[in-house]
C-alpha cells in the first residue's frame, strides 16, 4: 500500500493543476446532478458535458506530458462512452 | 483451483504474459465492456418497446412498496396504518393524467384545478385531505425518503387527522421528456356534519396540501368500499420492466466496483514492480469512475413538490 501512496502523491503532485481540474469538475459534475435531479435530459446532458471533459481532460494531460498515443486516446473513449452507456440506462431508458 | 487463480491473476495483475497491464483494463476488454453497455442499452430499450410502455421512464417504484412504506413509517410513529382507498387512487390517477394532458408540475393546474377537485369528482367526501407529488425517482424508497425529508411532506405522512390514502404511479411525457409521476392523496372521509368545517385559505398555497372541507359541501356518506390491498388501477408500469430497472441499477454498481478493483489492483502492483508503459493514467480513471458511481447514486432520485 505504502508504494501506491507514494506514487499518488508523486503523480499528483507533479500535475497538480491537472489532477484539480480533474477534480473540480467532477464536483460540478455531482452538484449540477443533485441540482438539476429529477429532470432527465438535463441530467444526460451535464452526463455527456462531464464525458466529454473528461476525454478532452486526458489528451491535454498526456499532451502536456508528451506521452500522447493514439492507444491512450482509445483508452479514455472507451471507459468514457461504456460508462456513459451504462448511465443512459438508468437516465432515458426509452 | 489453479485454473481459476491464473485467470484472477492474469485479470488483474500486471505481468510479463498481460504486457505489463492487467487484461481487464486492455483495450480489446475495454472494447468488450462497451460493447455490453451498448448492447445492454439497446436491449434494454427494446425490452421497454415490447412491454407497450414506450413512451414511460422504468422504475421501480410501486403502488404496492409505496403504500407498504407510507404505513410502515405511520407504524413507526405511533400513529395508525392508512386504508388503501380506490376513490382516492381513482383521483390520484386523475391528477397524473391532468398533468401529463396539461403539461404542468404542480399541485394546481394551469386552468385552475386543484388537487380537492379530483377528489370530489372521483365520489370521495372528505373531511380532510392533502396531497404528495414526486416525479422521477428510480425507486420507491427515495420517493418515501424525499418525503420524509421535507418536514411538509413529512407532515403529510404523519398526519394523525388522516384515514385512508390513495397512490398512482403513471408514466408519460412531462416538459418534453419521459416522466414518472408518483401522485399521493390523502384523505378522511366526511362522516357527521359537525365534523371540522373551517377552510384554510392559507394552508392551500402551501406544498405539499392540506385542506380541510367546506361546510357547505353536502355530506355524502363514507365510502363503503374501502380496499384491503392497494388499489392497481393506477399501475402503469409493466413487473418485468420493474425487475429489470433493480437489476440493471445494481450490475452498473457491480461494473463499476469491478472496473475501480481491477484500476486498484493494477496501479499498486505497477507501482510496486516499477513498471513504465504507455498506457492512460489510472488515477485519472479512478477519479473518473469515483465520481460516476456518485453520481449513479444521484440518479436514482428525482424532485417532490
Amino acid at each position: 500500500m505504502k508504494y501506491l501512496v507514494v506514487h499518488i502523491r508523486k503523480e499528483i503532485k507533479k500535475n497538480l493543476f491537472d489532477y484539480l481540474l480533474l477534480f473540480t469538475a467532477g464536483v460540478l459534475f455531482l452538484i449540477s446532478l443533485n441540482i438539476f435531479k429529477g429532470e432527465r435530459l438535463l441530467e444526460f446532458i451535464i452526463l455527456l458535458i462531464f464525458i466529454s471533459f473528461y476525454i478532452i481532460w486526458g489528451i491535454y494531460h498526456h499532451i502536456i506530458e508528451d506521452s500522447l498515443h493514439l492507444k491512450t486516446v482509445v483508452e479514455y473513449i472507451l471507459i468514457a462512452f461504456t460508462l456513459m452507456f451504462l448511465l443512459k440506462i438508468i437516465i432515458l431508458p426509452g | 483451483m489453479q485454473s481459476i487463480k491464473k485467470i484472477i491473476h492474469h485479470l488483474f495483475i500486471p505481468h510479463e504474459g498481460n504486457n505489463y497491464r492487467a487484461k481487464a483494463l486492455h483495450i480489446d476488454f475495454l472494447t468488450y465492456y462497451l460493447l455490453f453497455a451498448l448492447f445492454l442499452s439497446f436491449g434494454f430499450k427494446t425490452l421497454y418497446a415490447r412491454s407497450g410502455d414506450v413512451l414511460g421512464f422504468a422504475t421501480d417504484i410501486t403502488v404496492d412498496k409505496l403504500y407498504q412504506l407510507t404505513n410502515n413509517l405511520r407504524l413507526d410513529n405511533q400513529l395508525p396504518p392508512l386504508e388503501s382507498n380506490e376513490h382516492l387512487a381513482l383521483a390520484a390517477q386523475k391528477k397524473a393524467s391532468d398533468m401529463f394532458a396539461k403539461n404542468y408540475w404542480s399541485h394546481y393546474s394551469p386552468d385552475g384545478l386543484t388537487p380537492w377537485d379530483f377528489i370530489l369528482d372521483s365520489g370521495y367526501r372528505y373531511e380532510f385531505a392533502g396531497e404528495n407529488l414526486a416525479k422521477n425517482f428510480l425507486f420507491g424508497q427515495g420517493v418515501i425518503d424525499a418525503w420524509m425529508n421535507s418536514s411538509s411532506h413529512r407532515d403529510n405522512i404523519l398526519r394523525k387527522e388522516y384515514t385512508e390514502v390513495g397512490f398512482a404511479v403513471v408514466n408519460g411525457i412531462l416538459n418534453g421528456e419521459e416522466t414518472t409521476l408518483v401522485v399521493q392523496l390523502f384523505g378522511k372521509p366526511l362522516t357527521t356534519p359537525l365534523a371540522q368545517v373551517s377552510q384554510n385559505l392559507a394552508e392551500k398555497e402551501l406544498a405539499p396540501i392540506t385542506e380541510e372541507v367546506d361546510a357547505s359541501i353536502p355530506i355524502v356518506e363514507k365510502n363503503p368500499l374501502i380496499q384491503k390491498q392497494p388499489a392497481i388501477l393506477a399501475q402503469k408500469t409493466s413487473p418485468e420492466i420493474k425487475n429489470t430497472t433493480q437489476l440493471i441499477f445494481n450490475s452498473n454498481l457491480i461494473f463499476l466496483s469491478f472496473l475501480i478493483l481491477a484500476i486498484i489492483l493494477d496501479l499498486y502492483f505497477a507501482t510496486k514492480l516499477r513498471i513504465i508503459r504507455v498506457s492512460g493514467k489510472s488515477l485519472a480513471h479512478l477519479i473518473f469512475i469515483s465520481f460516476i458511481f456518485i453520481g449513479l447514486l444521484i440518479l436514482t432520485k428525482g424532485s417532490v413538490l
